[in-house]
């Protein structure tokens, strides 16, 4: 326990926020970050998907290699892959405890271990893709593959206001700690504290809801003003928006490349 | 005067507002509860899995739909991928679920100030979830019946352990991430919020009978999106028999994994090509609408 | 003559109100006029504007009726959209009417959904214009709040319209840049002709700025008339809570009190009007110059022995920033704060001010150096601890609300701590500011100087050594922020130190006892009133910005320089009194 609890200091909202930004907005100047959102989302239907078809033990390493150099490209904030790590840890760990339960041996870890080696290729693909799509070009791809743009606004919109609204909780939090009282001790397990802080946590978004309907008036009054609700679904206006979405030399060298390694990996399974 | 004095509509606006609040505010909650680490003893999870009393309050206290709709919305764009964890097509089969909860939990409302209706409602809403969701995992294992079969007992296994997380999520979770919170909130933001927002306060006089919740509409509706819901997490996730994996590709040979790249590829393919489809109608499309705009 | 703006007749209530918010309003403005409107709390001064762009009677469905008519265009048969293109609006809260994530997405984001297709050089254009340049591909959030409402301005010019509407300038930014927002605007007036209509009670940038004064009282239109008519009428704007400029009211005491002394003087014989700028007052007051003998400059006696409440030894402070590169903020910081001092901390946005308070509050640590608050070392104890010492009292006061109620709210840390008695100190602390009969109304559905009322007791009710104080006087409208001066100086009485960051200089001339000035993360000056606001250069380095009535007495060159409007009057019928005495003017 005692290291969940030095993970959730140093997880503080100031440091969260700082990465959470820097996943949104501090890689646009990788090289994935310049290809075409549908370049990005074409490379991602094939590396978010194949590997679940894929039960070659080298390709996947290889394909495992291929996406560890792509998030690297990306340069993804290192908090993000803290999270997925654990999350593919909590994951692997469970199905395990569970497959020994139910009567499997030491021959269940192996299948786990590919299993987990596929979710972090699709991880590490799909971090690698969001990540190097700034809300911008996200929106502007799904708008572009036919999403609402409804949906494409919310994303811009939900990337605007997260800064603010992060800011904002932070302090209603802290007002609660600061004018509350901790538990004394911590409890059997830190369960006392941690109830504590869950409680808080909820209990900040009592304010935050009357605040942010606040904000949201303004908002919607302007969005009205602007003539958003006009241009949502208006081809017209989107093909002016997606007027810069153009293939360049870059995106077909990026296909062709992926495609190439792709190609030589499974070339490369002939020789074992 | 006429307006006000109708049942309970909103206008675009108001529904953007209830959207984008919606929206901000449950993407908000479910960056944090990602964020939180979960503690796991054994296939027991104690874990903040949602804060699922903010979309069940606004979809009491508001429009049901928008508030619901949002609140998925907002789930996909900050949890998912604004952490880089968008999951592509198992997104999809979370985001009809939950809206369907929410928004029958939503419509169940009558009085927000029954506080018995509310606790009905918001548990609802978060069995209908979890069941969706139940029901899902373990069709999804029936599905590969032969594999299952190999491991005798595995079946009932299967399903005293999604059975078990099923009442766990909603005893654990359902309660309290669900209806104390909810139970809490709603009568005190109720005619409070809903000025902040330029609206009335949901008429406490306003009736969904039974029967207007139940419309045929909406159980057709209820089942389709179930039946999709199920086929999207089916189609994400054919990979959970791994286990059963190894003699899968024995059976099949290697040769088999030619075919599901082939299969990779061509779906790859196939998406360029309507693409491509689309640009041309949208251009064929454009053209006379420039000219009217022109003209 | 076909008028630009045309309301006529028009009562409007909003859905579920009680009363109507306009009561039979008529209203013209002409093109190219500047005008402010003036009105108290809740007198219908936004209602007003949303009229014009359609807001009312489109996006509030309420009780309406009457005629409005815009460039031409009936409102209730325009679209909110299409009257956009006449009508730009900033709102008060302009934060919440961005919308896109970077500049100019959001510059260009109205003629991107009007469909221009040149709607990028229409966004860049209108940066410009407002003067928001080489930052087109900046986040929102990195901008100052300053900048962010060009930013607005920009969006709402963005469409080309000919009438401009900004609902109080002055209320969310500091007072430099204020004066900048006011700059474009009069530009944008007078260069491209714009219409511009203001809602503001900040009567020295109306004198300075605008050309038409409208008063809204109680949901009716008393008057329009050229500003400087209407600022003169001193009698009826006070009792309105509306203050005229500094001078104006320096000019109107003064003769008042002459008048009632019956001496008599040639200056305020003479129907001459009452300045309402700054230079009109020099020239006003300077027509007799005297010779007067400098008074002695009367010292506060120096406190005998000074006790140590807070130590900051060579701090540094830094954060990290989006590109994790490390922005220092505090550099090699050494203060003592002492019991009984009454710091004000000023400085322009970004000099560190709000740091500072927040390492004493214990929320951070410096990166290097220590601070002792009543001698503890606040790397060593926790913020909750630290709480238990020194309050910090937030600009926004809605983000110390986190209760439902008033009362809720202001017991809060006592129950949390289960205090023996709390019931009786939180009636005391609700009575003494005044706000026993709102104890259970929610604390954000009240009005701007409730919520600060209820903040300040909150603080108070914590039982602090320190209550820390920042922008206490921020967006409040000028009979507010006097009556919230009047309660911060009251709190010396429960707290043994008091530290505000403020650019409001009335309050830190009629408050502070001590005065710090920070530029660029550095403690530029230490020391009393005089010694800050005698100090022209000092002023200029800083980018401060003293209130109207000192600049004025500085520029008469009377001493000791006045800090009130009540101290000119006094020195200045002094000097009067002493030249007739002398029979100058007899």
């Amino acid at each position: 326990m005692e290291y969940t609890r030095k993970l959730t200091d140093k997880l503080s909202v100031e440091q969260a926020k700082i990465e959470l930004l820097n996943t949104a907005y501090g890689n646009d100047q990788t090289f994935l970050a310049k290809l075409d959102p549908r370049t990005l989302f074409i490379w991602y239907l094939f590396f978010g998907l194949a590997p679940w078809f894929i039960h070659n033990d080298t390709v996947l390493i290889g394909l495992f290699a291929f996406m560890v150099l792509t998030t690297i490209m990306a340069k993804v904030s290192p908090l993000i892959i803290f999270i997925l790590c654990l999350g593919l840890l909590g994951q692997g760990g469970y199905l395990l405890i569970a497959a020994l339960f139910f009567g499997g041996g030491i021959s269940t870890i192996m299948p786990l271990v590919m299993l987990t080696l596929k979710l972090s290729i699709i991880s590490l693909a799909s971090i690698t893709v969001f990540c190097s799509m700034d809300p911008e070009k996200l929106s502007d791809g799904l708008l572009k593959i036919g999403v609402p743009g409804q949906v494409a606004f919310s994303i811009s919109y939900g990337y605007r206001m997260l800064p603010s609204l992060l800011e904002e909780y932070h302090h209603i939090f802290l007002s609660f700690r600061l004018r509350g009282k901790a538990p004394e001790k911590h409890g059997f397990l830190y369960i006392r504290s941690i109830i504590y802080f869950i409680k808080i946590a909820m209990l900040s978004f009592y304010p935050l809801l009357l605040s942010t309907a606040k904000r949201s008036r303004t908002t919607v009054e302007a969005l009205e003003t602007k003539g958003s609700f006009y241009a949502f679904n208006n081809p017209k206006v989107k093909a002016i928006k997606l007027a810069h979405l153009i293939y360049g030399p870059r995106d077909y060298i990026f296909l062709a490349l992926s495609l190439t390694y792709v190609i030589s990996l499974f070339g490369l399974t002939r020789f074992y | 005067m006429n307006q006000i004095k109708e049942r309970y509509v909103l206008t675009r606006s108001q529904k953007m507002m209830v959207f984008i609040l919606s929206m901000s505010l449950y993407g908000l909650s479910n960056m944090i509860t990602e964020l939180v680490p979960s503690i796991y003893l054994g296939p027991i999870e104690f874990s903040i899995e949602y804060f699922a009393f903010i979309p069940l309050t606004l979809a009491m206290l508001f429009h049901p739909l928008y508030a619901a709709i949002g609140a998925s919305l907002g789930e996909v764009i900050f949890g998912e991928i604004m952490l880089g964890q968008f999951g592509g097509f198992g997104e999809l089969e979370k985001f009809i679920a939950f809206s369907l909860a929410i928004y029958i939990a939503g419509s169940m409302v009558r009085n927000p100030k029954n506080l018995r209706q509310v606790g009905f409602a918001a548990i609802t809403g978060v069995i209908i979830h979890q069941f969706i969701s139940m029901m899902v995992d373990i069709g999804k294992v029936w599905i590969g019946v032969e594999e299952l079969e190999a491991v005798p007992g595995l079946a009932e296994s299967i399903v005293v352990v999604e059975g078990f997380a099923f009442l766990n999520d909603i005893l654990f979770s359902g309660i309290l991430f669900a209806l104390l919170p909810t139970l809490y909130l709603v009568p005190r933001l109720y005619g409070k919020i809903e000025p902040l927002l330029g609206m009335k306060p949901r008429d406490n006089t306003m009736r969904f009978t039974t029967k207007e919740i139940v419309t045929p509409r909406l159980v057709i509706g209820g089942v389709i999106l179930a039946l999709l819901a199920f086929l999207f997490e089916f189609l994400s996730e054919t990979d959970f028999n791994v286990e059963w994996e190894a003699d899968f590709v024995e059976t099949f040979g290697a040769g088999f994994v030619w075919v599901s790249i082939s299969v990779a590829a061509i779906i790859a393919i196939l998406t360029v090509i309507l693409m491509i489809m689309n640009k041309n109608k949208s251009k064929h499309t454009n053209g006379p609408t420039d000219k009217r705009n022109i003209g | 003559m076909i008028h630009q703006i045309e309301i006529k007749n028009v009562t409007f209530q909003y859905p579920g109100g009680m009363q109507p918010v306009l009561n039979d309003v008529s209203l013209t403005v002409e093109k190219g006029e500047f005008v402010a409107i003036m009105g108290g709390n809740g007198s219908g001064k936004s209602t007003l504007c949303k009229l014009l762009n359609g807001l009312i009677p489109h996006y509030y469905v309420g009780d309406y009726s009457g005629s409005v008519r815009v460039n031409g265009l009936a409102t209730e048969e325009t679209s909110v959209a299409e009257l956009s293109h006449s009508v730009g609006y900033v709102y008060q809260d302009f934060d919440n009417q961005l919308v896109r994530a970077r500049v100019l997405e959001d510059a260009s984001f109205a003629p991107l959904n009007f469909g221009y297709a040149d709607y990028k050089e229409r966004g860049k254009k209108a940066l410009e214009q407002v003067g928001l340049v080489g930052r087109d591909d900046e986040f929102i959030w990195q901008l100052s709040g300053g900048q962010k409402h060009l930013l607005a301005l920009a969006g709402a010019i963005s469409l080309n319209p000919d009438i401009l509407i900004m609902d109080e300038p002055v209320a969310q930014l500091d007072p430099y840049h204020a004066k900048e927002v006011y700059d474009v605007l009069k530009m944008l007036n007078e260069t491209y002709g714009k219409t511009i209509i203001v809602i503001e009670h900040h009567t020295e940038f109306i004198a300075d700025y605008c050309d038409q004064v409208v008063l809204i009282n109680e949901g009716k239109v008393e008057w329009k008339k050229p500003t400087q008519d209407a600022l003169r009428l001193v009698d009826q704007l006070m009792t309105m809570q509306i203050y005229p400029p500094q001078v104006t009211q320096a000019a109107y005491k003064v003769g008042r009190l002459l008048r009632g002394n019956s001496v008599t003087n040639p200056l305020f014989e003479s129907t001459k009007p009452y300045p309402v700028t700054l230079s009109e007052a020099m020239e006003f007051f300077s027509e007799q110059q005297s010779e007067e003998e400098p008074t002695e400059i009367t010292q506060e006696p120096k406190v005998m022995e000074k006790e140590p409440i807070v130590e900051m030894e060579q701090v540094y402070f830094s954060y990290k920033t989006i590109t994790r590169s490390k922005k220092t903020i505090l550099k090699d910081i050494n203060l003592t704060l002492n019991r009984g001092d009454r710091i004000a901390l000023v400085g322009n946005n970004g000099a560190g001010k709000s740091s500072l308070m927040r390492l004493l509050t214990g929320l951070v640590k410096p990166e290097q150096g220590t601070v002792t608050v009543d001698g503890l070392n606040t790397n060593k104890f926790s913020p909750e601890k630290m709480a238990d010492l020194v309050t910090y009292i937030y600009q926004n006061p809605e983000e110390m609300f986190i209760e439902d109620s008033v009362r809720k709210d202001v017991e809060f840390f006592l129950k949390a701590r289960k205090v023996p008695g709390y019931k009786e100190r939180v009636d005391q602390v609700l009575e003494q500011f005044n706000l026993t009969d709102l104890e259970d109304r929610d604390s954000r559905l009240m009005s701007g100087g409730q919520q600060r009322r209820a903040s300040l007791a909150i603080g108070v009710a914590m039982n602090p050594k320190i209550i820390l104080l920042d922008e206490p006087t921020a967006n409040l409208d000028i009979a507010t922020r006097k009556h919230i001066t009047k309660l911060i100086t009251s709190l010396k009485n429960y707290v043994e130190a008091v530290f505000i960051a403020t650019h409001d200089m009335q309050l830190v001339a009629e408050w502070a006892n001590r005065i710090i000035v920070l530029k660029d993360g550095e403690v530029l000056h230490d020391g009393d009133r005089e010694s800050v606001f005698t100090n022209a250069a000092l002023l200029k380095l800083a980018g401060l910005h003293p209130p109207q009535i000192m600049e004025l007495s500085r520029g008469l060159q009377i001493e000791p320089i006045s800090y009130t409007v009540d101290d000119f009057v006094n020195s200045y019928s002094q000097i009067l009194g002493e030249e007739n005495k002398d029979g100058v003017y007899s």
